[in-house]
């Protein structure tokens, strides 16, 4: 006699089935009602592909630290195995390595700067001495070339302010000259006036100079002195 | 078995190295519950740290009528579980959040670590997905029995219910994550 089987039924005695707890007669009449009904066929299809998946999730590995952390959370102290462990990862950390980076940089620039010959390394280039010897060194001539170079820098000046000097024409000199309280010379036609000693000095020199030409060419003495006194 | 009882035994005679190696000796199960049950490996990092910190502080009311070590840990694992499903369901009705589930989907994909996304395959990423949709009810059902491989009486004893019971939520359990699956577009071959 065959047992007869509803949809309710296969629900309800699906997990039996699948994990094959259904007795013989039960298994049978699963099987005759599931093969001819439309909607349990998918139903038994969907569950089982679904338990396949299930049984092929892998076991997740749990961080490493963690039972680090759990034992600190309980017995407080780690023992000092772990806490070696957890000491080495510690070092891992970005902070950690960029200080060692930046001390590390550092020591290089001082080794180098103190002339520490990195291509033949010896242990005596090390020595406190011969360190604060090539450091010595090394700063005194640092100073020699900067006051040399300043004091380079203060001659250069010096000639170029000489020079825009002795550059500025007369006529600019004149631009210069106040004009609301001209002074008349005797002998001063062109009302140029000497506004300074140096000016002054300057313009006593070039007639001294002139003077020295009249008396070498006294060709010329005649003329000049016709031109200076008409 | 045995194993655990005893070194419960010297626990609670202040023996620290008895406690150092029943956690590692169970760390891996109880972070496994864990993360299939929340499918978040931070929240599961805390989840088991949060067991280990209870079983710890009740050691001394830990019997072996209750059966093995390993179920009244998991049994103590279930009940912070389902406490902190009912906290974070408070916490995303307080942040208006609905429990539709593509929008719980997306929320957990963006938190979701790269390296997580790898270890997933796409079936198993499909699953565990699937999972984290059931109640917690059904959901613990199917952990218990269907990846820890937990006996029926076992599984009672853990969610103190009766066998029927037990019985019904894994069925359940099973013909809701099909159902899931199917929405998610997942298909027998």
């Amino acid at each position: 006699m065959t047992m007869t089987w509803t949809c309710e039924q296969t629900e309800a005695r699906l997990s039996d089935y699948l994990d094959g707890l259904l007795d013989a007669a039960e298994w049978g009449a699963f099987n005759q009602h599931v093969n001819t009904c439309a909607t349990c066929t998918p139903l038994v299809a969907s569950v089982a592909h679904t338990l396949g998946g299930l049984y092929a999730l892998e076991q997740v590995e749990p961080p490493p630290q963690l039972e680090t952390a759990i034992l600190r959370a309980t017995l407080g102290a780690v023992p000092s195995k772990l806490d070696f462990w957890a000491w080495l990862r510690s070092l891992q950390s970005p902070r950690f390595v960029y200080g060692a980076v930046s001390v590390a940089a550092t020591i290089v620039l001082l080794l180098t700067a103190t002339g520490f010959n990195w291509r033949k390394p010896k242990l005596a280039d090390l020595a406190p001495a011969t360190v604060y010897h090539r450091a010595n060194g090394y700063v005194h001539v640092a100073y020699a070339r900067s006051t040399k170079f300043v004091s380079d820098l203060r001659v250069v000046y010096e000639i170029q302010s000489r020079m825009n000097e002795g550059d500025q024409s007369p006529a600019m000199r004149e631009e210069t000259i106040p004009q609301s309280s001209p002074k008349k010379e005797p002998g001063r036609t062109d009302n140029t006036n000497p506004s300074t000693p140096k000016q002054q000095n300057r313009a006593n020199d070039i007639s001294r100079r002139l003077e020295v030409l009249a008396c070498e060419f006294p060709i010329l003495s005649g003329s000049l002195v016709d031109r200076r006194v008409p | 078995m045995e194993q655990d009882a005893q070194l419960v035994q010297q626990c609670l005679q202040g023996v620290g190295s008895a406690w150092e190696e029943l956690v590692r000796r169970h760390t891996r199960r109880i972070f496994n519950i864990c993360y299939r049950f929340t499918g978040n490996r931070t929240e599961a990092e805390d989840l088991t740290q949060d067991v280990f910190l209870r079983v710890y502080r009740t050691l001394a009311s830990y019997r072996s009528a209750y059966g093995g070590f390993a179920t009244w840990m998991t049994s103590v694992t279930r009940n912070l579980l389902i406490d902190h499903y009912r906290r974070t369901k408070r916490d995303r009705v307080t942040d208006s959040l609905d429990d539709a589930m593509p929008v719980v989907e997306n929320k957990e994909s963006v938190a979701r670590r790269p390296d997580e996304q790898a270890l997933l395959g796409e079936l198993s990423g499909q699953v565990q997905s699937a999972l984290t949709r059931l109640s917690p009810e059904l959901r613990e059902a199917v952990i218990l029995r269907d990846l820890q491989q937990l006996e029926y009486i076992e599984i009672q004893r853990v969610l103190e219910v009766p066998e029927g019971t037990v019985k019904s939520r894994i069925n359940r359990g099973r013909i809701e994550l099909a159902r899931i699956l199917q929405q998610m577009g997942v298909r027998p071959a």
